[in-house]
């Protein structure tokens, strides 16, 4: 443990920018929710939870420093997510089958939360073995403007997908392949 | 099953993230980490239309 005021300054910038990659990725799904009127399925509303559980992890590290276990969790996270998003994958991957939803670059959304769910993996196990030395610290840091303005968006897009998920399935489940908000009145109706 | 319910927890997670009190933060990440769990097991269990 190193005594300094703002300790691990590096390396909370990088997890800055990694949960602003995750806020990143959460705006850009609800934008093509939004913009395109396609409404996300059960498995990529489990794919959002495990980014906002990712995101968390480093939210930690940004607001309290580095940590091992905010690592753990943003790791834990994502193996949840590549989980559901693999469960789709293959889902949609016998020949003949168009998908779920518009692709994008080529690849469908699900796919791209595979290769980004890789990504925070193996982001978060190169920041722990570069960050073994700060150990582990409960004392909140002091977080720059930016910081600031960074966590604000991940609690937004966080706040966004509550609203948007209750719009679609109300205080119940979702159906496989949803069409309508459930608690929004259809295009369909006069 | 409440879709909402894993949202709503990891909202809650997020802010005590934000206020930078990390137990209930952590508290409620497990939550949510658990009905995030409960929720696949739900939606995953049918069969594949694949020889794996």
């Amino acid at each position: 443990m190193m005594f300094s005021r703002n300790p691990a300054r590096g390396s909370r910038v990088l997890n800055g920018l990694a949960l602003l990659g995750v806020t990143g990725i959460l705006g850009m799904a609800f934008a093509w929710q939004i913009l395109y009127d396609e409404l996300p399925c059960p498995l990529c509303l489990l794919q959002r939870v495990a980014l906002i559980l990712a995101g968390v992890g480093f939210l930690l590290n940004l607001r309290l420093g580095p940590s091992p276990m905010h690592y753990a969790m943003s790791i834990a996270a994502s193996l949840g997510g590549m989980v559901a998003s693999g469960r789709q994958i293959l889902l949609h991957m016998a020949p003949g089958d168009p998908g779920y939803g518009s692709p994008f670059l080529g690849m469908h959304f699900y796919t791209w939360a595979f290769i980004a769910f890789a990504a925070i993996i193996v982001f978060s196990i190169l920041m722990q073995t570069a960050d073994r030395k700060w150990g582990d610290s409960m004392l909140k840091k002091p977080v720059p403007v930016v910081g600031v303005v960074v966590m604000a968006l991940f609690f937004i897009m966080t706040l966004a997908n509550v609203g948007s998920t209750t719009l679609e399935c109300g205080f119940g489940p979702c159906p496989d392949d949803p069409a309508t908000y459930l608690w929004l009145p259809s295009s369909a109706t006069p | 099953m409440i879709m909402m319910l894993p949202f709503l927890t990891g909202l809650v997670a997020v802010w005590f993230g934000v206020a930078g009190k990390r137990r209930p933060c952590v508290t409620f990440w497990v939550l949510t980490l658990l009905i995030f769990a409960a929720w696949c097991q739900h939606h995953m269990t049918s069969p594949l239309a694949l020889s794996l």
